[in-house]
């Protein structure tokens, strides 16, 4: 009777105590999603009393004490400082002119500098490539030696922030760091960089030459990228040379800026390395003879529509022979006793093709 | 009357202050559906519109314009890398294009132009 009791008792006492735990997960989990709810509310508000000092401050309308007074109060608070400096920054990539120079300003009026740099020399990753952001969106040139010190770290968050910063500081002369990056250039990066780009200073020629012999694949596609882009004649010759180079995707790139900076010898360069070449560039060949619209290339599409061993390069092939007007040969074929049924069916898709 | 329609709220506000400034009563939307029903509603003398937007894109806009039949300026605001659809917007009847980021005081510059103002 009496271990009875005491057995029950235990269970009440171990029931109140499971209780009391729960209700304590419960206080917190509502504690922290009210906290939670709280910095939403707050940054939501905060957003919208930015944007409305931003705004005041591009078309110049006159202040307001007491919009003035609780502004600076709010300023006091870091983290409405540090989304301050976020909003600003943000604001700054879709205005220019006399708006986007506004918007500097409140940068610099509300010392929203130190935030940027206490960020840049903070440890993690993400901070220390904000800082970068934020003192580059607003031209802080103070801050080069520091961030061109950043091009050497090893995480890419880091010094991909460093390199896109240095060519929105310095443009082409912010691409030195090309010359010893040793990491793969990320297309989105390489994209990132030459939107930045909006001139080439003369006597950059022997910069761009050891860039195109790079053993970094990457730095040699941005390279190409580059030509396309300025329509660097020049470097014509040290293209067709990187037809043999041992990655295909710089090849790939190499056909392309071929295409992009054509002259009287492309289309005959074309069809002398076709046969060497991987099955990657062969397309991207026929793809370039269809920009080109040339008919020196009809032969060699009729041959490579007959005999290639590829399904996928007869196709290609058919394609650019309608649009070098070659409807009625392709016809012809087709209606020969001894073609092939796919060959048939390669030759209706390619004038369907043309219809649509 | 000028119709905004722009779903960033900052260029919104910027856009509506500078044109309010200027005199300018200001109709705006934040949304390309909401701009449709308002381009059906009322007659405009000038339109100020995005292309990317929710519900209904730039693009819808125009072809909305055209298809009631309106005869009212268009500027579309593109951002870099929209050039194809820039094409489409003029194909569709855009008087004229701005690229963001975008000068409020060359935006409004040009609604001078096209208003006559």
């Amino acid at each position: 009777m009496n271990f009875h009791h005491i057995v029950l008792h235990e269970l009440i006492l171990a029931i109140i105590v499971v209780l009391i735990l729960v209700l304590l997960l419960i206080i917190t989990v509502l504690g922290y999603s009210f906290y939670s709810y709280r910095i939403l509310h707050n940054r939501h508000t905060w957003k919208q009393i930015i944007e409305y000092k931003i705004m005041e401050t591009i078309v110049g309308s006159d202040r307001n004490d007491e919009q003035d007074r609780e502004f600076s109060k709010h300023l006091k608070e870091p983290s409405f400082r540090l989304l301050f400096l976020e909003v600003l920054v943000d604001s700054g990539r879709k205005f220019s002119g006399a708006a986007k120079k506004a918007i500097n300003r409140l940068f610099y009026d509300f010392k929203l500098e130190d935030e940027a740099w206490r960020k840049l020399r903070q440890r993690k990753a993400y901070l220390v490539a904000g800082g970068i952001q934020e003192l580059a969106a607003m031209n802080v040139e103070a801050a080069i030696p520091e961030i061109k010190a950043k091009l050497d770290d090893d995480r890419a968050a880091v010094y991909q922030e460093a390199q896109y910063a240095m060519v929105s500081f310095q443009g082409y002369e912010g691409l030195e760091f090309l010359a010893h990056f040793d990491k793969p250039l990320s297309d989105w990066q390489q994209l990132r960089l030459l939107s930045s780009i909006h001139h080439i200073p003369e006597l950059s020629d022997v910069q761009v030459y050891s860039w195109l012999k790079s053993s970094n694949d990457s730095v040699v596609i941005f390279t190409l990228r580059l030509i396309r882009k300025f329509r660097l004649m020049t470097f014509y010759p040290a293209i067709y040379a990187l037809l043999d180079h041992l990655a295909t995707a710089v090849r790939v790139q190499a056909i392309r800026t071929m295409q992009a900076i054509e002259n009287s010898t492309t289309i005959g360069q074309f069809i002398t390395c076709f046969d060497q070449q991987p099955i990657e560039v062969q397309l991207e060949i026929l793809k370039s003879m269809k920009l080109a619209r040339s008919k020196e290339s009809e032969e060699f599409l009729k041959e490579q529509l007959l005999n290639h061993p590829k399904v996928s390069i007869k196709i290609l092939a058919a394609e650019v022979l309608v649009v070098l007007d070659g409807g009625q040969y392709l016809r012809e074929i087709s209606q020969k006793e001894d073609t092939y049924d796919e060959l048939i069916q390669i030759i209706k898709h390619a004038l369907q093709e043309k219809k649509c | 009357m000028i119709l905004i329609a722009e779903d960033d709220e900052l260029i919104l506000r910027t856009v509506e202050h500078k044109l309010v400034k200027e005199g300018h009563e200001v109709v705006l939307t934040r949304n390309g559906q909401e701009a449709i029903e308002k381009i059906e509603e009322s007659d405009f003398d000038l339109i100020v519109t995005d292309i990317m937007m929710p519900f209904a894109s730039g693009i819808e806009i125009l072809s909305a314009i055209k298809r009631h039949g309106k005869k009212v300026p268009v500027i579309v605001l593109s951002s870099m890398g929209q050039e194809e659809v820039v094409v489409d917007a003029f194909d569709l009847g855009a008087s004229d294009f701005m690229v963001k980021p975008f000068s409020p005081n060359e935006l409004i510059l040009r609604i001078k132009r096209l208003t006559n103002r």
